[in-house]
């Protein structure tokens, strides 16, 4: 930290925004641009970048609309961490600068970019309408119009929190798949598809579900909680993505996909053994064909290195699994009466 | 002699036998004792969760329950296992109802989850617990000859609701540990990201380029090896390397250690006593 504290009462300081800059049109590779300004204690790193472009640089782009962080219009990313430009504080970003001083603006990440700050959100709608995140509703034509549709409260409660979702895209800049694969569907979308897919009203729970479970899907997500933490609403994504997961198991079944079979590998396991049969978790995901051809070779240099896991029988089952097996069969019986009543 | 429960994770007992082996060989030196919890079973690693809620919940009251029987705290040494566990125990605590739910069927073994076991990482007792001084006052072999790169992984930090140990943006407790060891750790800007190991087997060459990425940094920087506090990452950093880096077209490697290894480096006991010749870089 390099703000003295006489500064920080006096409430007002020179900042230097270290701005990236990229005209594709122009300029054959990005730059940053440093402006040095006054700024008031007070003062959102928006209204620095106004203050910028009104006195200084007029030629510097972003995005922006509603400047009290409803819109989702200036997601980028501030000393690094991808947020909303109108909701952060200048002064709040000081002690996070790597350089004192110094505030560095740049482009969201995962998105095309256009210009300066501006990125593309096509890819991110095109995502949207291709696993139809939105309302299709399941009230019969003739009806339409004439009756009301409508919902609980308790409907509602499942997916409120998701409905806070403002598309700043800031999940999508952090998002770890999405940077190894553009094609990934994205937290944001997941979040979307969720919200839709517990929506009463809705007609389209299966098609979009069957789109879902697809590559590049709800089981390419490696749960880092990156797209959770950086949500500018707070919003668990991921209760959202392990909730269509969920679902994809109860109406798909466990067999359905490498992931829901992945995932139901642990639950077996832990009934039988307590434990984790590692050493049959690559064919019991992906078959076989796939074990040989993609681990065979790493197989090797594990075993030299006795790295392997023991082959099923030799993993010793936890203490006392007579009884937490019959435990959990009992819990067993619980899911099912729950769904019973459930489903009625 | 501090007392802990010691949660047994699959891993460990299968693949990375090391770590639980480093610890044994080290813990009296810093004043701890793990008792190993036999009865703990798998967690559901990050998985159980979603396949059924109800067992999920169940499973984990029950490996608390069994520590909170000792009277001691759960201490893990995987970070899924810990916010697994961690994010169970949060869901019970918050729901009495799922409490009564689970607490009628382990009364069938004499158990009861209260909520009374706090469940953490091994480097956060060894820093809360132990103490960075003490530990500095133990080290016989200082790391200076080293530049680390600290890898955290995620589910030490993330979601940080249920971690809230370190700030998730900017972690420092195992930079803290390795400086408390002697070494130097370097600016390590994949520090807080992620090893890909969730989507291994289901998204393979997603994994791989997270995981390249990682290795590559600490490779450009030229650290003289990366150390976690994560089996399951150092599965992925050091058994999947070459494969990463291949896919990267990245022409060169780095050891990757366990943090129990490095502490107990640092704290006299030799590669081979560690296990270290166990793996696949070195
Ligand atoms: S948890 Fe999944 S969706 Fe969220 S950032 Fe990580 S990989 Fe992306
Ligand atoms: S989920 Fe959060 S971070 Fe992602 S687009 Fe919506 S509001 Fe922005
Ligand atoms: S300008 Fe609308 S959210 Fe920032």
């Amino acid at each position: 930290m390099t703000v003295t504290s006489e500064q920080h009462i006096e409430g007002k300081r020179d900042v230097t925004f270290r701005v990236f800059r990229l005209n594709p049109q122009v300029d054959s590779k990005p730059y940053f641009d440093d402006y040095t300004i006054p700024v008031e204690r007070g003062i959102t790193v928006l209204r620095a970048l106004n203050y910028i472009k009104e006195n200084i640089d007029a030629s510097v782009s972003y995005r922006v609309f509603c400047q009290a962080g409803i819109c989702g219009s200036c997601g980028m990313r501030i000393n690094g961490i991808s947020k909303l430009a109108c909701t952060t504080q200048v002064w709040d970003e000081l002690p996070k600068c790597r350089e004192a001083g110094i505030i560095k603006i740049e482009p969201l990440r995962n998105l095309p970019l256009l210009k300066d700050l501006i990125v593309d959100m096509d890819p991110l709608v095109g995502k949207m309408k291709h696993y139809r995140n939105w309302v299709e509703s399941s009230m019969p034509e003739p009806e339409m119009g004439k009756k009301e549709f409508l919902v609980s409260e308790e409907e509602f409660s499942r997916y409120d929190k998701a409905t806070d979702c403002i598309l700043c895209a800031s999940c999508v800049s952090e998002c770890s798949i999405l940077r190894a694969n553009k094609e990934y569907v994205s937290p944001a979308v997941l979040l979307k598809s969720y919200r839709m897919n517990v929506d009463t009203r809705d007609s389209l729970h299966d098609v979009r579900l069957a789109e879902l479970v697809q590559d590049h899907g709800v089981w390419d997500c490696t749960h880092c909680y990156r797209c959770q933490e950086t949500c500018v609403k707070n919003i668990p994504i991921m209760e959202a993505i392990h909730g269509i997961r969920e679902d994809a198991i109860e109406c798909r079944g466990l067999k359905d996909s490498a992931g829901a079979k992945h995932a139901e590998a642990f639950m077996s396991d832990i009934e039988k053994k307590g434990k984790l049969v590692e050493a049959t978790l690559p064919f019991r995901t992906n078959g076989v064909a796939w074990t040989v051809k993609n681990l065979l070779p790493m197989a090797v240099k594990m075993i030299m290195k006795r790295r392997t896991p023991p082959p099923p029988p030799l993993v010793k089952s936890s203490k006392g699994m007579k009884q937490f097996r019959e435990e959990f069969r009992e819990m067993t019986e619980h899911v099912k009466d729950d769904h019973k009543t459930h489903n009625k | 002699m501090k007392r802990y429960a010691y949660y047994l994770s699959c891993i460990n007992e299968s693949m990375t036998k090391e770590v639980d082996r480093s610890i044994a060989l080290w813990q009296k030196d810093l004043g701890i004792e793990l008792v190993h919890l036999h009865e703990s079973t798998c967690c559901g690693g990050s998985n159980l969760d979603y396949v059924s809620p109800k067992h999920f919940a169940l499973v984990n009251a029950r490996n608390i329950a069994h520590a909170e029987k000792m009277g001691l705290d759960l201490v893990v040494s995987c970070n899924t296992c810990l916010m697994t566990i961690r994010s169970a125990k949060k869901k019970l605590d918050a729901s009495p109802e799922l409490r009564a739910e689970v607490n009628e069927i382990l009364k069938k073994e004499g158990l009861e989850y209260r909520g009374t076991s706090e469940v953490r990482h091994l480097l956060w007792v060894l820093i809360d617990d132990v103490g960075l001084e003490a530990i500095k006052s133990k080290v016989k072999v200082p790391l200076s000859k080293y530049r680390i790169a600290p890898f955290y992984g995620c589910h030490i930090l993330r979601p940080s609701t249920v971690l809230g140990k370190d700030n998730p943006l900017d972690p420092s407790s195992l930079d803290q540990l390795i400086e408390a060891l002697g070494g130097k750790t370097i600016p390590y800007r994949h520090k807080n990201r992620c090893c890909g190991f969730h989507t291994l087997l289901v998204a393979e060459e997603e994994s791989l380029s997270v995981a390249a990425e990682a290795l590559g940094e600490a490779i450009e920087e030229k650290a003289d090896f990366i150390v976690t506090p994560c089996p399951l990452c150092h599965t992925v950093l050091d058994g999947y390397q070459s494969k990463a880096l291949k896919q990267a077209h990245i022409h060169s490697s780095i050891p990757v250690f366990h943090l129990s290894e490095m502490v107990g480096l640092a704290l006299g006991y030799s590669p081979k006593e560690l296990g270290i010749k166990r793996h696949i870089v070195s």
